[in-house]
Protein backbone atom coordinates (compact mmCIF):
# COMPACT_ATOMS: atom_id res chain seq x y z
CA UNK A 1 0.00 0.00 0.00
CA UNK A 2 1.30 3.64 -0.99
CA UNK A 3 0.22 5.90 1.10
CA UNK A 4 0.51 8.64 -0.93
CA UNK A 5 -1.00 7.55 -3.63
CA UNK A 6 -3.47 6.10 -1.88
CA UNK A 7 -4.27 10.02 -0.68
CA UNK A 8 -3.71 11.47 -3.77
CA UNK A 9 -6.53 8.77 -5.21
CA UNK A 10 -9.09 10.24 -2.26
CA UNK A 11 -8.63 13.70 -3.16
CA UNK A 12 -11.27 13.68 -6.05
CA UNK A 13 -11.28 16.15 -9.12
CA UNK A 14 -12.74 19.74 -8.33
CA UNK A 15 -14.13 21.54 -10.94
CA UNK A 16 -11.65 24.50 -12.66
CA UNK A 17 -11.94 27.90 -12.03
CA UNK A 18 -14.97 29.52 -13.87
CA UNK A 19 -14.07 32.68 -16.27
CA UNK A 20 -15.51 35.46 -13.59
CA UNK A 21 -13.38 34.01 -10.99
CA UNK A 22 -10.33 33.94 -12.99
CA UNK A 23 -11.20 37.89 -14.12
CA UNK A 24 -11.80 38.70 -10.07
CA UNK A 25 -8.61 37.12 -9.54
CA UNK A 26 -6.78 39.14 -12.12
CA UNK A 27 -8.46 42.33 -11.54
CA UNK A 28 -7.33 42.27 -7.41
CA UNK A 29 -3.75 42.33 -9.14
CA UNK A 30 -4.48 45.46 -10.65
CA UNK A 31 -5.51 47.41 -7.38
CA UNK A 32 -2.62 46.82 -5.83
CA UNK A 33 -3.35 49.46 -2.92
CA UNK A 34 -5.48 47.47 -1.19
CA UNK A 35 -3.36 45.89 1.97
CA UNK A 36 -5.46 43.00 2.77
CA UNK A 37 -8.02 41.00 0.80
CA UNK A 38 -11.01 41.90 3.71
CA UNK A 39 -13.26 43.01 1.25
CA UNK A 40 -13.23 39.66 0.12
CA UNK A 41 -15.74 37.45 1.08
CA UNK A 42 -13.76 34.26 2.49
CA UNK A 43 -16.90 32.00 2.53
CA UNK A 44 -14.94 29.03 3.72
CA UNK A 45 -14.82 29.32 7.62
CA UNK A 46 -18.64 29.88 7.39
CA UNK A 47 -19.63 27.99 4.91
CA UNK A 48 -18.27 24.58 5.87
CA UNK A 49 -19.25 25.45 9.34
CA UNK A 50 -22.56 25.75 8.48
CA UNK A 51 -22.76 22.56 6.30
CA UNK A 52 -21.68 20.27 9.03
CA UNK A 53 -23.81 21.62 11.51
CA UNK A 54 -26.89 21.41 9.01
CA UNK A 55 -25.41 17.94 8.54
CA UNK A 56 -24.93 17.11 11.99
CA UNK A 57 -28.38 18.18 13.00
CA UNK A 58 -29.67 16.58 10.11
CA UNK A 59 -27.64 13.06 11.03
CA UNK A 60 -29.02 13.60 14.59
CA UNK A 61 -32.84 14.34 14.79
CA UNK A 62 -35.44 11.95 15.64
CA UNK A 63 -37.18 10.50 18.52
CA UNK A 64 -35.71 8.01 20.56
CA UNK A 65 -38.21 5.44 21.59
CA UNK A 66 -36.87 3.87 25.07
CA UNK A 67 -34.90 0.24 24.16
CA UNK A 68 -36.64 -2.76 24.52
CA UNK A 69 -35.23 -4.77 26.87
CA UNK A 70 -33.25 -7.63 24.87
CA UNK A 71 -33.19 -11.20 26.14
CA UNK A 72 -30.21 -12.13 28.60
CA UNK A 73 -29.40 -15.64 28.47
CA UNK A 74 -26.29 -16.99 30.72
CA UNK A 75 -24.22 -17.29 28.12
CA UNK A 76 -21.20 -15.04 26.03
CA UNK A 77 -23.66 -13.48 24.31
CA UNK A 78 -25.73 -12.51 28.04
CA UNK A 79 -22.35 -11.28 29.52
CA UNK A 80 -21.82 -9.35 26.52
CA UNK A 81 -25.06 -7.69 27.39
CA UNK A 82 -24.35 -7.64 31.03
CA UNK A 83 -21.35 -5.32 30.48
CA UNK A 84 -23.33 -3.06 28.07
CA UNK A 85 -25.55 -2.29 31.01
CA UNK A 86 -22.48 -1.31 32.72
CA UNK A 87 -21.87 1.33 30.18
CA UNK A 88 -24.97 2.81 31.08
CA UNK A 89 -23.50 4.18 34.61
CA UNK A 90 -20.30 6.27 33.27
CA UNK A 91 -19.92 9.75 34.79
CA UNK A 92 -18.80 13.69 32.71
CA UNK A 93 -16.75 16.35 33.33
CA UNK A 94 -15.08 19.28 31.31
CA UNK A 95 -12.28 17.55 29.36
CA UNK A 96 -12.70 14.43 27.26
CA UNK A 97 -9.65 12.26 26.48
CA UNK A 98 -8.38 9.10 25.15
CA UNK A 99 -5.05 7.62 25.01
CA UNK A 100 -4.66 5.13 22.27
CA UNK A 101 -2.07 2.63 21.21
CA UNK A 102 -2.15 0.73 17.88
CA UNK A 103 0.15 -1.68 16.03
CA UNK A 104 1.00 -4.41 13.62
CA UNK A 105 2.39 -7.63 14.11
CA UNK A 106 5.74 -8.43 11.70
CA UNK A 107 7.53 -11.85 11.24
CA UNK A 108 11.58 -11.89 11.93
CA UNK A 109 12.78 -15.25 10.54
CA UNK A 110 15.92 -15.24 12.45
CA UNK A 111 18.23 -18.44 11.30
CA UNK A 112 17.65 -18.82 15.58
CA UNK A 113 13.47 -19.13 15.48
CA UNK A 114 10.74 -17.21 13.92
CA UNK A 115 9.67 -14.76 15.85
CA UNK A 116 7.18 -11.60 16.08
CA UNK A 117 7.51 -8.03 16.61
CA UNK A 118 5.02 -5.03 16.76
CA UNK A 119 6.12 -2.44 14.32
CA UNK A 120 4.46 0.94 13.40
CA UNK A 121 4.05 0.86 16.88
CA UNK A 122 2.12 4.47 17.66
CA UNK A 123 0.87 5.97 21.14
CA UNK A 124 -1.59 8.77 20.68
CA UNK A 125 -2.84 11.16 23.36
CA UNK A 126 -6.03 13.85 22.26
CA UNK A 127 -7.86 16.08 24.46
CA UNK A 128 -10.97 17.76 23.33
CA UNK A 129 -12.84 20.93 26.00
CA UNK A 130 -16.38 20.46 26.55
CA UNK A 131 -17.51 23.91 25.61
CA UNK A 132 -16.26 26.37 23.21
CA UNK A 133 -12.45 27.99 24.14
CA UNK A 134 -11.43 25.18 26.14
CA UNK A 135 -8.82 24.22 23.30
CA UNK A 136 -8.09 20.90 22.36
CA UNK A 137 -5.30 18.83 21.71
CA UNK A 138 -3.22 15.63 19.80
CA UNK A 139 -0.32 14.28 20.90
CA UNK A 140 1.10 11.37 19.08
CA UNK A 141 4.59 9.19 19.53
CA UNK A 142 6.42 6.62 17.88
CA UNK A 143 6.70 3.54 20.20
CA UNK A 144 9.81 1.03 20.62
CA UNK A 145 8.93 -2.13 18.30
CA UNK A 146 8.67 -5.69 20.72
CA UNK A 147 8.14 -8.82 20.66
CA UNK A 148 4.60 -9.10 21.55
CA UNK A 149 4.59 -12.45 23.98
CA UNK A 150 7.42 -13.91 26.22
CA UNK A 151 7.94 -16.82 23.69
CA UNK A 152 8.50 -14.01 21.06
CA UNK A 153 10.54 -11.92 23.81
CA UNK A 154 12.88 -15.28 24.51
CA UNK A 155 13.21 -15.91 20.40
CA UNK A 156 14.31 -12.11 19.85
CA UNK A 157 17.13 -12.22 22.73
CA UNK A 158 18.21 -15.74 21.33
CA UNK A 159 18.20 -13.94 17.91
CA UNK A 160 20.82 -11.41 19.68
CA UNK A 161 18.43 -9.02 20.88
CA UNK A 162 18.42 -6.54 17.56
CA UNK A 163 17.15 -3.46 18.17
CA UNK A 164 15.95 -2.90 14.52
CA UNK A 165 13.71 -4.99 12.40
CA UNK A 166 13.48 -5.10 8.26
CA UNK A 167 9.97 -6.14 8.32
CA UNK A 168 7.88 -6.38 4.97
CA UNK A 169 5.02 -4.03 4.90
CA UNK A 170 2.80 -4.22 1.89
CA UNK A 171 4.73 -3.67 -0.54
CA UNK A 172 8.50 -3.08 0.86
CA UNK A 173 10.51 -2.68 3.57
CA UNK A 174 10.18 -0.91 6.79
CA UNK A 175 12.53 -0.81 9.53
CA UNK A 176 11.24 -0.35 12.91
CA UNK A 177 13.64 -0.23 16.01
CA UNK A 178 13.26 -0.44 19.70
CA UNK A 179 13.57 3.18 20.39
CA UNK A 180 10.92 5.34 21.37
CA UNK A 181 10.31 9.05 19.46
CA UNK A 182 9.51 11.99 20.99
CA UNK A 183 5.60 13.02 21.68
CA UNK A 184 4.82 15.72 18.55
CA UNK A 185 2.12 18.24 19.77
CA UNK A 186 -0.56 20.04 18.01
CA UNK A 187 -2.85 22.08 20.02
CA UNK A 188 -5.01 24.13 19.13
CA UNK A 189 -7.80 26.26 20.03
CA UNK A 190 -11.25 25.10 19.60
CA UNK A 191 -13.00 23.07 21.86
CA UNK A 192 -16.81 22.63 21.95
CA UNK A 193 -16.66 19.23 19.75
CA UNK A 194 -15.90 16.07 20.21
CA UNK A 195 -13.60 13.59 18.13
CA UNK A 196 -16.21 13.04 14.73
CA UNK A 197 -17.26 16.72 15.05
CA UNK A 198 -20.07 16.31 17.20
CA UNK A 199 -21.10 18.57 19.99
CA UNK A 200 -21.94 17.48 23.63
CA UNK A 201 -25.76 18.68 22.46
CA UNK A 202 -25.03 16.39 19.29
CA UNK A 203 -24.23 13.67 21.10
CA UNK A 204 -27.02 13.96 23.65
CA UNK A 205 -29.23 13.80 20.97
CA UNK A 206 -28.44 10.11 19.50
CA UNK A 207 -30.57 7.73 19.72
CA UNK A 208 -30.17 5.13 22.57
CA UNK A 209 -32.54 2.19 20.57
CA UNK A 210 -30.62 -0.18 19.48
CA UNK A 211 -32.41 -0.88 16.24
CA UNK A 212 -32.38 3.01 15.68
CA UNK A 213 -28.47 2.68 16.19
CA UNK A 214 -28.10 0.29 14.19
CA UNK A 215 -29.97 1.61 10.94
CA UNK A 216 -28.50 4.54 11.62
CA UNK A 217 -24.56 3.57 11.97
CA UNK A 218 -24.61 -0.10 10.93
CA UNK A 219 -26.86 -0.38 8.10
CA UNK A 220 -25.31 -0.72 4.18
CA UNK A 221 -26.59 2.50 3.17
CA UNK A 222 -25.54 4.85 6.39
CA UNK A 223 -21.54 2.63 6.30
CA UNK A 224 -21.62 3.84 2.58
CA UNK A 225 -22.61 7.21 3.43
CA UNK A 226 -19.86 7.01 5.67
CA UNK A 227 -17.35 6.31 3.37
CA UNK A 228 -16.74 3.26 5.62
CA UNK A 229 -17.89 1.00 2.81
CA UNK A 230 -17.27 0.43 -1.17
CA UNK A 231 -20.14 -0.36 -3.11
CA UNK A 232 -18.77 -3.76 -3.79
CA UNK A 233 -18.72 -4.93 -0.49
CA UNK A 234 -19.38 -8.45 0.49
CA UNK A 235 -22.41 -10.28 2.08
CA UNK A 236 -23.91 -8.88 5.46
CA UNK A 237 -21.66 -11.29 7.66
CA UNK A 238 -19.00 -10.23 5.99
CA UNK A 239 -19.05 -6.50 7.13
CA UNK A 240 -18.91 -7.36 10.66
CA UNK A 241 -15.14 -6.51 10.90
CA UNK A 242 -16.23 -2.99 9.54
CA UNK A 243 -19.17 -2.39 11.94
CA UNK A 244 -16.69 -3.14 14.79
CA UNK A 245 -14.81 -0.34 13.80
CA UNK A 246 -17.58 2.08 12.99
CA UNK A 247 -18.51 1.22 16.56
CA UNK A 248 -15.01 1.91 17.79
CA UNK A 249 -14.64 4.94 16.18
CA UNK A 250 -17.99 6.21 17.43
CA UNK A 251 -16.95 5.49 20.89
CA UNK A 252 -13.64 7.14 20.70
CA UNK A 253 -16.35 10.53 21.50
CA UNK A 254 -17.72 10.57 24.41
CA UNK A 255 -21.00 9.15 23.26
CA UNK A 256 -23.16 9.08 26.25
CA UNK A 257 -23.56 5.91 28.75
CA UNK A 258 -27.26 5.07 27.30
CA UNK A 259 -26.23 5.16 23.32
CA UNK A 260 -22.65 3.65 24.20
CA UNK A 261 -24.93 0.81 25.48
CA UNK A 262 -27.29 1.04 22.85
CA UNK A 263 -24.70 0.38 20.19
CA UNK A 264 -23.07 -2.74 22.05
CA UNK A 265 -26.42 -3.93 22.27
CA UNK A 266 -26.64 -3.20 18.38
CA UNK A 267 -23.84 -4.97 17.53
CA UNK A 268 -24.62 -8.47 19.27
CA UNK A 269 -27.35 -8.85 16.99
CA UNK A 270 -25.54 -7.85 13.49
CA UNK A 271 -25.35 -10.99 10.92
CA UNK A 272 -21.47 -12.18 11.91
CA UNK A 273 -21.33 -11.21 14.61
CA UNK A 274 -20.74 -13.97 17.58
CA UNK A 275 -20.22 -13.22 21.42
CA UNK A 276 -17.23 -15.24 22.14
CA UNK A 277 -16.73 -14.86 25.97
CA UNK A 278 -13.67 -13.24 27.61
CA UNK A 279 -10.26 -12.65 25.52
CA UNK A 280 -7.13 -10.59 26.74
CA UNK A 281 -6.07 -7.63 24.74
CA UNK A 282 -2.41 -6.60 23.74
CA UNK A 283 -2.04 -4.66 26.60
CA UNK A 284 -3.15 -8.08 29.42
CA UNK A 285 -6.54 -6.66 30.24
CA UNK A 286 -9.01 -9.49 29.90
CA UNK A 287 -12.68 -8.08 28.57
CA UNK A 288 -15.61 -9.62 27.16
CA UNK A 289 -15.17 -10.29 23.40
CA UNK A 290 -17.16 -9.94 19.82
CA UNK A 291 -15.89 -11.80 16.89
CA UNK A 292 -16.39 -11.73 13.48
CA UNK A 293 -16.49 -14.78 10.92
CA UNK A 294 -12.63 -16.25 10.14
CA UNK A 295 -12.32 -14.86 6.23
CA UNK A 296 -9.49 -15.56 4.08
CA UNK A 297 -6.63 -12.96 2.82
CA UNK A 298 -4.44 -14.25 0.18
CA UNK A 299 -0.95 -12.52 -0.11
CA UNK A 300 0.36 -12.54 -3.66
CA UNK A 301 3.86 -12.06 -5.39
CA UNK A 302 1.93 -9.15 -6.93
CA UNK A 303 3.27 -6.30 -5.38
CA UNK A 304 6.63 -7.77 -4.93
CA UNK A 305 6.38 -9.84 -1.77
CA UNK A 306 8.81 -12.49 -0.73
CA UNK A 307 8.13 -15.93 -1.16
CA UNK A 308 7.93 -16.36 2.69
CA UNK A 309 5.66 -13.90 3.16
CA UNK A 310 2.96 -15.38 0.42
CA UNK A 311 0.12 -17.41 0.87
CA UNK A 312 -3.54 -17.77 2.47
CA UNK A 313 -4.22 -17.11 6.07
CA UNK A 314 -7.66 -16.65 7.71
CA UNK A 315 -7.94 -14.31 10.40
CA UNK A 316 -11.30 -12.32 12.41
CA UNK A 317 -11.86 -8.88 13.84
CA UNK A 318 -12.56 -9.15 17.46
CA UNK A 319 -13.67 -6.16 19.57
CA UNK A 320 -13.25 -6.33 23.61
CA UNK A 321 -14.97 -4.38 25.92
CA UNK A 322 -14.15 -4.21 30.05
CA UNK A 323 -16.68 -6.53 31.37
CA UNK A 324 -17.36 -3.50 34.89
CA UNK A 325 -17.44 -0.39 33.22
CA UNK A 326 -18.71 -1.32 29.48
CA UNK A 327 -15.68 0.40 28.26
CA UNK A 328 -13.60 -0.20 24.88
CA UNK A 329 -10.78 -1.88 25.37
CA UNK A 330 -9.28 -3.15 22.06
CA UNK A 331 -10.00 -3.57 18.84
CA UNK A 332 -7.85 -6.34 16.92
CA UNK A 333 -7.68 -8.97 14.18
CA UNK A 334 -6.77 -12.24 15.18
CA UNK A 335 -5.30 -15.39 13.10
CA UNK A 336 -7.55 -18.40 12.90
CA UNK A 337 -5.81 -20.47 10.65
CA UNK A 338 -2.58 -20.28 9.64
CA UNK A 339 -0.84 -19.80 6.92
CA UNK A 340 1.03 -17.38 4.86
CA UNK A 341 3.28 -14.16 6.21
CA UNK A 342 1.62 -15.94 9.12
CA UNK A 343 3.02 -19.96 9.19
CA UNK A 344 4.43 -20.01 11.66
CA UNK A 345 1.96 -18.15 14.29
CA UNK A 346 -0.88 -20.05 15.99
CA UNK A 347 -4.31 -19.30 15.59
CA UNK A 348 -4.94 -16.56 18.51
CA UNK A 349 -2.08 -14.60 17.34
CA UNK A 350 -2.53 -10.97 17.09
CA UNK A 351 -1.96 -9.70 13.59
CA UNK A 352 -2.74 -6.25 14.44
CA UNK A 353 -4.23 -3.92 17.27
CA UNK A 354 -5.81 -0.48 18.36
CA UNK A 355 -6.62 -0.36 21.84
CA UNK A 356 -7.26 2.52 24.16
CA UNK A 357 -5.55 2.89 27.04
CA UNK A 358 -7.34 4.83 28.84
CA UNK A 359 -10.40 7.59 28.02
CA UNK A 360 -12.56 8.97 30.06
CA UNK A 361 -13.53 12.78 31.54
CA UNK A 362 -11.48 14.72 33.44
CA UNK A 363 -12.03 17.98 35.40
CA UNK A 364 -8.78 20.11 34.83
CA UNK A 365 -6.57 19.92 31.47
CA UNK A 366 -5.48 16.28 31.07
CA UNK A 367 -1.55 15.39 30.89
CA UNK A 368 0.35 13.23 29.11
CA UNK A 369 0.89 9.83 30.07
CA UNK A 370 3.56 8.89 31.94
CA UNK A 371 6.19 5.67 30.57
CA UNK A 372 5.37 3.71 28.11
CA UNK A 373 2.63 1.89 27.71
CA UNK A 374 4.74 -1.42 28.02
CA UNK A 375 7.28 -0.46 30.57
CA UNK B 1 4.70 23.02 -17.31
CA UNK B 2 5.84 23.43 -21.19
CA UNK B 3 8.67 23.14 -22.99
CA UNK B 4 8.92 27.06 -22.84
CA UNK B 5 10.92 28.19 -20.16
CA UNK B 6 8.51 29.47 -17.17
CA UNK B 7 7.07 33.15 -17.34
CA UNK B 8 9.26 35.85 -14.86
CA UNK B 9 7.28 36.85 -12.11
CA UNK B 10 9.00 40.23 -11.90
CA UNK B 11 8.74 41.26 -15.63
CA UNK B 12 5.72 39.51 -17.16
CA UNK B 13 3.39 38.60 -13.85
CA UNK B 14 0.30 38.41 -16.43
CA UNK B 15 2.08 35.41 -18.18
CA UNK B 16 2.63 33.96 -14.10
CA UNK B 17 -0.69 34.12 -13.96
CA UNK B 18 -1.96 32.57 -17.05
CA UNK B 19 0.17 29.89 -16.68
CA UNK B 20 -0.94 28.45 -13.01
CA UNK B 21 -3.75 30.44 -11.88
CA UNK B 22 -6.20 26.89 -12.80
CA UNK B 23 -3.26 24.50 -11.04
CA UNK B 24 -3.03 26.37 -7.79
CA UNK B 25 -6.51 26.54 -8.02
CA UNK B 26 -7.03 22.89 -8.02
CA UNK B 27 -4.84 22.72 -5.37
CA UNK B 28 -6.81 24.51 -3.49
CA UNK B 29 -10.36 23.62 -3.93
CA UNK B 30 -8.74 20.02 -3.14
CA UNK B 31 -7.69 20.89 0.11
CA UNK B 32 -9.81 23.51 1.06
CA UNK B 33 -13.22 22.94 -1.13
CA UNK B 34 -14.62 24.24 -4.03
CA UNK B 35 -15.81 27.96 -2.55
CA UNK B 36 -12.72 28.35 -0.87
CA UNK B 37 -11.00 27.46 -4.00
CA UNK B 38 -11.30 30.77 -5.63
CA UNK B 39 -10.53 32.99 -2.43
CA UNK B 40 -7.47 31.16 -1.76
CA UNK B 41 -6.02 31.10 -5.54
CA UNK B 42 -6.50 35.01 -5.45
CA UNK B 43 -5.43 35.94 -2.44
CA UNK B 44 -2.33 33.54 -3.50
CA UNK B 45 -1.60 35.30 -6.62
CA UNK B 46 -1.69 38.70 -4.90
CA UNK B 47 0.79 37.54 -2.54
CA UNK B 48 3.01 36.33 -5.05
CA UNK B 49 2.37 39.53 -6.89
CA UNK B 50 3.28 41.99 -4.31
CA UNK B 51 6.26 39.79 -3.63
CA UNK B 52 7.18 39.22 -7.03
CA UNK B 53 10.47 41.45 -7.87
CA UNK B 54 11.71 38.82 -4.30
CA UNK B 55 11.32 36.02 -6.37
CA UNK B 56 14.69 34.08 -6.58
CA UNK B 57 14.72 31.89 -9.58
CA UNK B 58 18.41 30.10 -8.40
CA UNK B 59 16.20 29.01 -4.90
CA UNK B 60 13.15 27.47 -6.67
CA UNK B 61 11.21 27.38 -9.58
CA UNK B 62 7.86 29.78 -10.42
CA UNK B 63 5.32 26.45 -9.70
CA UNK B 64 7.27 25.72 -6.68
CA UNK B 65 7.48 29.29 -5.04
CA UNK B 66 3.14 29.72 -5.87
CA UNK B 67 2.82 26.05 -4.03
CA UNK B 68 4.60 27.65 -1.25
CA UNK B 69 2.69 30.91 -1.22
CA UNK B 70 -0.56 28.90 -1.10
CA UNK B 71 0.06 26.53 0.94
CA UNK B 72 0.77 29.20 3.09
CA UNK B 73 -2.63 30.60 2.25
CA UNK B 74 -4.50 27.56 2.86
CA UNK B 75 -2.82 27.18 6.07
CA UNK B 76 -4.60 29.98 7.58
CA UNK B 77 -7.74 27.99 7.06
CA UNK B 78 -6.61 24.98 9.02
CA UNK B 79 -9.00 24.86 10.86
CA UNK B 80 -11.57 24.87 8.38
CA UNK B 81 -9.60 21.93 6.53
CA UNK B 82 -9.83 20.12 9.57
CA UNK B 83 -13.43 20.37 9.85
CA UNK B 84 -13.88 19.38 6.27
CA UNK B 85 -11.63 16.42 6.99
CA UNK B 86 -13.28 15.65 10.21
CA UNK B 87 -16.61 16.05 8.26
CA UNK B 88 -15.81 13.23 6.61
CA UNK B 89 -14.22 11.12 9.02
CA UNK B 90 -17.06 11.63 11.25
CA UNK B 91 -20.23 9.50 11.54
CA UNK B 92 -22.22 9.13 8.40
CA UNK B 93 -25.76 10.68 7.41
CA UNK B 94 -28.97 9.02 8.50
CA UNK B 95 -30.86 8.02 5.22
CA UNK B 96 -33.05 11.22 4.93
CA UNK B 97 -29.84 13.02 5.29
CA UNK B 98 -28.58 12.13 1.75
CA UNK B 99 -29.90 14.73 -0.67
CA UNK B 100 -28.97 17.25 2.04
CA UNK B 101 -25.42 15.63 2.37
CA UNK B 102 -24.63 15.42 -0.86
CA UNK B 103 -25.43 18.98 -1.60
CA UNK B 104 -23.04 19.80 1.42
CA UNK B 105 -20.48 16.79 0.00
CA UNK B 106 -20.29 18.38 -3.37
CA UNK B 107 -18.91 21.96 -1.58
CA UNK B 108 -16.42 20.27 0.46
CA UNK B 109 -12.86 19.54 -1.06
CA UNK B 110 -12.54 16.41 0.46
CA UNK B 111 -15.51 14.60 -0.93
CA UNK B 112 -15.12 11.13 -1.29
CA UNK B 113 -12.06 10.86 0.91
CA UNK B 114 -12.69 7.33 3.09
CA UNK B 115 -13.57 8.47 6.94
CA UNK B 116 -10.75 6.70 8.28
CA UNK B 117 -7.91 8.45 5.82
CA UNK B 118 -10.00 12.05 6.24
CA UNK B 119 -9.66 11.59 10.02
CA UNK B 120 -6.06 10.61 9.90
CA UNK B 121 -5.08 13.46 7.90
CA UNK B 122 -6.92 15.78 9.96
CA UNK B 123 -5.05 14.44 12.84
CA UNK B 124 -1.74 15.20 11.35
CA UNK B 125 0.21 18.34 12.35
CA UNK B 126 -0.09 20.99 10.05
CA UNK B 127 3.78 20.54 8.88
CA UNK B 128 3.33 16.72 7.79
CA UNK B 129 -0.16 17.71 6.57
CA UNK B 130 1.29 20.30 4.13
CA UNK B 131 4.76 18.17 3.03
CA UNK B 132 2.42 14.88 2.54
CA UNK B 133 -0.24 16.87 0.31
CA UNK B 134 2.41 18.37 -1.32
CA UNK B 135 3.86 15.37 -2.56
CA UNK B 136 0.79 13.89 -2.69
CA UNK B 137 -1.37 16.28 -4.61
CA UNK B 138 1.59 18.96 -5.95
CA UNK B 139 3.92 16.50 -7.22
CA UNK B 140 6.48 18.27 -5.46
CA UNK B 141 10.10 16.76 -4.93
CA UNK B 142 11.52 16.65 -1.29
CA UNK B 143 13.72 19.52 -3.02
CA UNK B 144 10.90 21.40 -4.08
CA UNK B 145 8.98 21.33 -0.87
CA UNK B 146 12.11 22.38 0.99
CA UNK B 147 12.36 25.53 -0.58
CA UNK B 148 8.68 25.92 -0.72
CA UNK B 149 7.81 25.91 2.61
CA UNK B 150 11.65 27.16 3.45
CA UNK B 151 12.55 23.98 5.48
CA UNK B 152 15.34 21.74 5.15
CA UNK B 153 15.51 18.80 2.61
CA UNK B 154 15.73 16.34 5.87
CA UNK B 155 12.88 17.87 7.61
CA UNK B 156 11.10 16.87 4.60
CA UNK B 157 11.51 13.74 4.25
CA UNK B 158 10.99 13.08 7.95
CA UNK B 159 7.60 15.09 7.80
CA UNK B 160 6.79 12.54 5.04
CA UNK B 161 7.78 9.54 6.64
CA UNK B 162 6.12 10.43 9.79
CA UNK B 163 2.48 11.12 7.95
CA UNK B 164 3.16 7.95 6.28
CA UNK B 165 3.34 6.08 9.15
CA UNK B 166 0.67 7.53 10.66
CA UNK B 167 -1.61 6.64 7.74
CA UNK B 168 -0.22 3.22 7.22
CA UNK B 169 -1.77 2.36 10.82
CA UNK B 170 -4.80 4.17 10.56
CA UNK B 171 -5.30 2.07 7.00
CA UNK B 172 -3.45 -0.78 7.20
CA UNK B 173 -1.63 -1.42 9.77
CA UNK B 174 -4.75 -1.78 12.02
CA UNK B 175 -7.73 -1.80 9.47
CA UNK B 176 -7.04 -4.58 7.34
CA UNK B 177 -11.07 -4.33 6.09
CA UNK B 178 -9.71 -0.94 4.02
CA UNK B 179 -6.86 -3.29 3.32
CA UNK B 180 -8.55 -6.14 1.90
CA UNK B 181 -11.20 -3.45 0.06
CA UNK B 182 -7.46 -1.82 -1.75
CA UNK B 183 -6.32 -4.99 -3.16
CA UNK B 184 -9.64 -6.84 -4.36
CA UNK B 185 -12.49 -4.32 -3.98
Amino acid sequence: MDEVRMVRGHYPEPAPPTAQEIARAKALLKEPQRRSLPRLRWGLGGMVAVGVAAAVAITLAGGNPPAPPGPVHLDDRGMFLAAAEKAERQPTGNYWYVSQIGGHSYIMRARTGTYAVTGAHTESFSWWGAKPGMGEAFHSRVIPARPPTERDMALWRRAGSPSSFRVWSADSYSTYTTRAEKWRVDTRSGGGEFPGGLSSGDLRSLPTAPAELAERFLSRTAMRAAGALRPSAGREAELAGTKFMRVASLLAAPVPPKTRAGLMRALTTQPGVHAVGRATDPLGRRGIALASDGRATTVTGEFGAPKAEQGTYHSRAVIIFDERTGALLSQQEELTRPGGPYAEMKPGFVINYWTIRSAGWADARPTLPTGLPFG
Amino acid sequence: MTGDPPPRPAECFDEVFDAYFAEIHRYAARRLGQDAAADVAAQTFLEAFRQRRRYDPERASVRTWLYGIATKVVGRHQRAETRALRARARLGPGRDAEEHTERIDARVSAEGLRGKLAGAIAALPRGQRDVLLLVALADLSHDEIAAALGISYGTVGSRLNRARTTLRRALGGTNPILTLEEQHG
